[in-house]
């Protein structure tokens, strides 16, 4: 049987004020499941809990009903985040530290050797094209560069299930064809990739499958191809097409 | 392990290129330069070396716990406002080696910055040849044990105030025992008084014989001359026409015998003097170098740095940062000020709600913060007493060890429980 990589049973968030009275339910009653080697996508509008779904998969927050499993453990479990990657969607880095150290630093986390994790660090740097400015503070790098140098921070420990959140955010075209190229790479390789992107066009090209989320529920599941031949076109039928925002009239 | 040390070289890193740690050190030692032609002394050479304990590294001490409980609140906090923290905690790492990594990191520049100050004031030519002392108390009963004896006693007396005989034993009982350590003794002229000092027959060395260090109270506060002898041991002392509050008298060796183990004083003066025993008098028995006592003393001013730092740390990861500083500098305020606060308004029979709320919500932060506050080592050193190896341990048993474990443990818990939607 295949195993699930990601699982997610009847999971809800509800974000509670000051006074523990509930503000805004996230995620409600969600079932999802990853499997070993796909390429997922979780797709939605704004403020529909791609976000939280995302962090509830890491262990960053807990749900508030359900059960959320990574590789059949808890998501807190150091097992399970041993075989993670996880790329933010903003870069998030250490600005004193150079991107050798930027990678060397998140390779001791992993518990790497040393040597490995010099050489390992090496390699990473020549995939993501850093390898000249390797000595440089990352403070300084523009927001494309830190990008590069953040997918590779979540590359170093060689992990199983990388979660992509906004993966291609920043990114030139250049670049961002050059991320997607990597995540089917990866995905070729065995890789088990959790993706969310505003950028349906981005989803279609490298998502084997999809869910997408309208305020916290899920509203439609499954393979790319499956769903029609223009995802924008099947995601905004699903979601709303925003028509009602009477931008036009407003400006008027 | 490795994780640990990692985030350790990350806040290190952070602290030397923020140029955070390099200013403390700067500012240590500049303060040390500075100090020392700002300040005026009494133009003495004791005033000038008490100066630079007291006041030169003292003040590089309340710089540091100032400046490094400021950067521990914000080694948490402002990780997770930047939201870097979350990359760390989606690692296989601990949330207790995110908090002790970061402490340790704090500790290690507190301690350099601390370290050359110190270094510098041990070779100074001024302190070369300087010895310390044991300093040893007369055996007497303790405070809370003549509290109880006198409990039944002051309760039954008709002068004893109403409001007394209305509060709780417990009250009263702390009312006694802050009377019996404030207890002043009278001698009258001629008189001669003792007291027992057990440590004196095993520690006495004919070598390097003791000295007795004396603090008079003159009747309504006036300093008139005082003069005596002290006795002990078959060693004798002469107090000639001081007008000191206190003085340290070097005993030699003298034609009188007395009873072993005790110290006496005869008041030859015009005048009765006062004195608190269990306070004022003191026997110094030489214990070693100057710069040996400065070690200890540095041991244990890191050691109460290190307990700064892990309730910064501990604040900073349960609130945010700002709200993490205000509350860290308002409980360093009331620490500071809770002694003294305690030691001036002893009196529990205040009559007034809000006062009697004040004195206790007081006496709760002397409590908790007792093991940073009751051991001052500057002022040891400053005295030339030793900081006494044992009470060093102690210290970095208590205030590196075993609370900053205890308070990063519970920041551990905040890490994992707080959650940022």
């Amino acid at each position: 049987m295949d195993e699930g990589v990601i699982r997610l049973e009847k999971v809800s968030k509800t974000f509670r004020d000051f006074w523990l009275r509930p503000t805004v339910a996230a995620v409600d009653s969600l079932d999802l499941e990853v499997r070993r080697g796909e390429v997922f996508g979780l797709l939605g509008p704004n403020g529909s809990g791609k976000s939280t779904t995302i962090k509830m998969i890491l262990g960053l927050l807990s749900p508030s009903a359900g059960k959320v499993s990574l590789f059949g453990l808890a998501p807190s479990a150091k097992a399970a985040r041993a075989r993670l990657g996880y790329l933010p969607e903003l870069s998030y880095l250490h600005p004193f530290l150079t991107a050798r150290e930027t990678l060397m630093y998140y390779a001791g986390l992993c518990g790497l050797p040393r040597k490995a994790a010099k050489e390992r660090s090496d390699q990473l740097l020549e995939m993501v094209k850093l390898s000249d400015v390797a000595g440089r503070a990352v403070g300084g790098f523009s927001k494309g560069m830190a990008r590069r140098i953040a997918l590779a921070s979540a590359l170093i420990g060689k992990p199983e299930l990388l979660v992509l959140d906004e993966p291609t955010s920043g990114l030139d075209p250049v670049s961002t064809k050059e991320v997607k190229t990597l995540v089917k790479a990866l995905a070729k390789k065995g890789m088990t990739v959790l993706t969310t992107s505003h950028l349906l066009a981005d989803s279609q090209d490298i998502c084997d499958r999809v869910m997408i989320l309208n305020r916290g529920k899920c509203v439609a599941e499954g393979k790319v191809s499956e769903l029609g031949e223009s995802l924008e076109d099947f995601f905004l039928a699903k979601v709303g097409s925003g028509d009602d925002f009477a931008l036009a009239d407003f400006l008027a | 392990m490795t994780s640990l040390w990692r985030i350790f070289w990350l806040e290190l890193t952070s602290l030397l290129r923020s140029w955070t740690a390099p200013m403390l050190v700067a500012a240590s030692i500049g303060w040390m330069f500075a100090s020392e032609r700002i300040l005026v002394t009494d133009a003495t050479e004791e005033g000038g070396r008490e100066m630079v304990v007291r006041y030169g590294l003292g003040g590089v001490f309340a710089l540091l716990v100032v400046a490094l409980l400021a950067a521990a609140t914000g080694s948490i906090a402002s990780e997770r406002e930047a939201k870097r923290l979350q990359l760390t905690q989606v690692r296989p790492v601990s949330a207790f080696s995110i908090a002790w990594g970061k402490f340790l990191a704090l500790v290690a520049v507190g301690a350099a910055a601390l370290a050359l100050p110190c270094a510098m004031t041990a070779l100074s030519p001024r302190f070369s040849g300087r010895m310390c002392n044991h300093v040893s108390h007369p055996a007497m009963e303790s405070p809370r044990a003549e509290a109880e004896k006198m409990y039944d006693f002051y309760m039954a007396d008709p002068d004893t105030p109403p409001e007394a005989k209305k509060a709780k034993k417990a009250v009263v009982l702390r009312l006694l025992e802050q009377r019996a350590k404030d207890n002043y003794m009278t001698v009258q002229t001629n008189e001669t008084v003792s007291w027992s000092f057990p440590s004196l027959a095993t520690r006495l060395d004919t070598d390097k014989p003791p000295s007795v260090r004396l603090r008079f109270s003159n009747d309504f506060d006036m300093r008139d001359d005082v003069r005596g002898q002290v006795l002990a041991d078959g060693l004798l002392g002469v107090v000639s026409n001081i007008t000191k509050t206190a003085v340290v008298v070097p005993l030699v060796a003298g034609w009188t015998k007395c009873e072993p183990g005790v110290v006496s004083f005869r008041n030859d003066g015009k005048s009765p003097v006062m004195l608190r025993p269990r306070q004022d008098v003191e026997l110094l028995v030489e214990a070693g170098p100057f710069g040996w006592n400065i070690l200890r003393a540095y041991v244990v001013m890191v050691s109460v740095l290190a307990f700064v730092v892990a309730f910064g740390v501990f604040l900073g990861a349960g609130l945010s940062r700002p709200v993490a500083l205000f509350t860290a500098m308002v409980m360093l305020a009331v620490s500071e000020m809770s002694p003294s606060v305690v030691d001036q308004y002893p009196d529990q029979l205040e009559t007034d709600r809000i006062d009697r709320i004040g004195l206790a919500i007081t006496r709760f932060v002397e409590r908790g913060t007792k093991s940073v506050s009751s051991l001052s080592p500057l002022s040891l050193v400053a005295d030339d007493d030793c900081v006494e190896v044992g009470d060093a341990a102690s210290t970095f048993a208590l205030d590196f060890v075993a609370l900053p474990a205890l308070l990063c443990a519970l920041s551990a818990l905040l890490i994992r429980r707080k959650q940022e939607p």
